[in-house]
């Protein structure tokens, strides 16, 4: 049995990873342009001092998916036997976070502004020898910024799903939070050129909301990758149907009478158990076990790192029959 | 996302049909002053605003013109920045005006208009007297006592002499506002102490009347203002 591997994506999955790097980088020019063109027409307003933060946070996700993705398919060592496929679970949390905490400070922030009853003042700007309210200029900004947002956040779901990379995702829900608070900010803006000061906070806190609900899923999402939770779909909608599945292919094998499987998600990759009780009078049994591993690991690219071991027996200390992937229970 | 668009050509619609009044105020300040009263928060800053029998200064004239041109009587209430603010903030003024610099710190309570004028305060020599200094240390320097000034020259390691006004005839540098160089006919040497944009404060969120000040302030340009500082000082 080969130990030690260093894990590939396959070819065609390779290639999508190397295009979610390229948009990752994109993703940090736009905050790093963003944050520059809202210094310039906002100036030091509180307003300003919000879009900030906002961006900053809006940089982790794409941080972190940028260091996991240097760290993820390094050789295992000695100190780090089971090789660097977390870092991938540690910077989905680190995004995850982020993304909880945008919502948090967008709902804080909002609460006090009405609590305060600020009353948020726009005056007037003059750009090329022309005079007009500020406002409209806000507002080219934040639809200019939007458009960005939503094509990176679109492109990246695409390839999150495909690569099974919840970094990824969180990172394109972050985009998408990222432009729905500016388009809640565009409706403040025309709310406060209306005269309703209160317009304003009162969009940013429906959008925060949104994000703090995002924000909650998906890290308890990460959370719970990082406990061994079964694995799960990328969007965090179900069970992944590859452990039962495979499960299922190892039964169909006629020299396994039983089989027990417990996998957990490293990142990428699947990493885990197969305990299986061959029929009475199985012969090459060594061979068999490893041609098993083998299969698994062909079975889907992954299944990279599965212990298989022969058993007389699959029991729990009581004796009672332990939760296979098909029965086990999941919160929903 | 759909609903969403709705909402926006919505309220564009509402923006184009509701005419050229438009950012609104959130509580009706330019309505109020236009053909009303001129309620001005004033605060003793010479030459800007000086508070001595009736208010005079740059900045009293340009509230004047502002109020002919809205059709409004001004009424002055003299006070202290810290209580003139917090009246602004509940409005109960309209503007505060005293030679504010675009760096005060009433942020929270006032919303201040984009800077209108930006005047230096500069170390000058009497026109055709002598050699202008190109660097001060140990020069002797006449400056105001108690403005900021005194500290900014001894920053640059001058002599300080601190007199109760600046005339220009004290027979050595001064320092002075740029506006007064001509007056007082002194030249001004390479060496510039300050910097001040100046603003006014205004009730924050009355977006329609503070776009309309803006506008009256931008209108003035900078020679204006500056004559209104010279008669500002003349009549002292």
């Amino acid at each position: 049995m080969r130990v030690y591997g260093r894990f590939e994506l396959p070819p065609d999955k390779a290639e999508l990873h190397r295009r979610a790097v390229r948009l990752e980088w994109w993703t940090i020019v736009f905050f790093l342009v963003a944050i520059l063109l809202l210094a310039v027409t906002l100036g030091q307003s509180q307003a300003m001092k919000a879009a900030w933060i906002e961006d900053m946070l809006g940089l982790v996700p794409p941080a972190a998916f940028l260091v996991a993705a240097r760290f993820r398919n390094r050789r295992p060592t000695e100190r780090f036997p089971y090789a660097y496929h977390r870092s991938v679970s540690v910077a989905f949390l680190a995004g995850s976070v982020a993304l909880l905490s945008l919502g948090g400070y967008v709902v804080y922030d909002s609460v006090m502004r009405l609590i305060a009853k600020e009353r948020p003042p726009i005056g007037l700007v003059e750009l090329f020898g022309q005079r007009f309210w500020l406002g409209w200029l806000m507002i080219v900004v934040l639809l200019a910024t939007m458009v960005p947002a939503i094509l990176l956040g679109r492109v990246k779901q695409r390839i999150a799903r495909e690569l099974h990379d919840k970094v990824l995702f969180a990172d394109a829900e972050m985009n998408r939070a990222d432009w729905l608070t500016a388009g809640a900010a565009v409706l403040g803006i025309l709310g406060i050129g209306a005269g309703l000061w209160w317009a304003d906070a009162v969009a940013a806190l429906i959008i925060g909301a949104d994000i703090v609900r995002d924000g909650v899923r998906t890290t308890r999402a990460a959370v719970a990758d990082l406990m061994d939770e079964a694995p799960s779909l990328v969007d965090g909608s179900g069970p992944h149907p590859l452990p039962r599945e495979l499960l299922a292919a190892v039964l169909d094998h006629d020299w396994v009478a039983d089989a027990w499987l417990r996998l957990r998600e490293e990142g990428h990759v699947f990493v885990g158990e197969l305990l299986v009780v061959p029929v009475a009078d199985t012969d090459r049994l060594t061979e068999r076990v490893e041609e098993l591993e083998r299969f698994a690991r062909a079975f889907n690219w992954r299944v990279h790192d599965l212990v298989v071991a022969p058993v007389t027996a699959i029991e729990t200390a009581d004796g009672a029959r332990p939760p296979t992937p098909d029965v086990m229970t999941r919160r929903p | 996302m759909r609903r969403f668009g709705v909402l926006v050509v919505g309220l564009l619609l509402a923006v184009t049909t509701a005419g050229c009044g438009w950012p609104k105020d959130a509580g009706g300040t330019l309505a109020d002053v236009r053909g009303g009263v001129l309620r001005v928060g004033v605060t003793e800053n010479p030459p800007w605003v000086r508070l001595e029998g009736e208010p005079s200064g740059a900045e009293v004239e340009l509230v004047r013109r502002l109020a002919g041109r809205l059709g409004a009587t001004v009424e002055w209430h003299p006070g202290s920045e810290s209580s003139l603010m917090a009246a602004l903030r509940d409005r109960v003024l309209d503007v505060v005006v005293g030679g504010l610099d675009a760096n005060v710190p009433w942020i929270e309570q006032a919303a201040l208009t984009r800077p209108y004028v930006t005047t230096r305060t500069l170390v000058a020599v009497p026109e055709g007297g002598g050699a202008v200094p190109e660097d001060l240390a140990g020069v002797r320097v006449a400056v105001q006592a108690g403005t900021a000034e005194v500290a900014a020259l001894a920053a640059e390691k001058a002599e300080v002499v601190t007199v109760p006004e600046v005339t220009g005839a004290e027979g050595m540098p001064v320092v002075v506002g740029d506006w007064r160089l001509g007056e007082l006919h002194l030249t001004g040497t390479g060496v510039e102490l300050a910097a001040h944009e100046h603003v006014w404060a205004l009730p924050p969120g009355e977006n329609g009347w503070q776009v309309e000040v803006e506008r009256f302030l931008a209108e003035q340009g900078d020679d204006a203002v500056e004559e209104l500082l010279v008669a500002a000082e003349r009549a002292r």
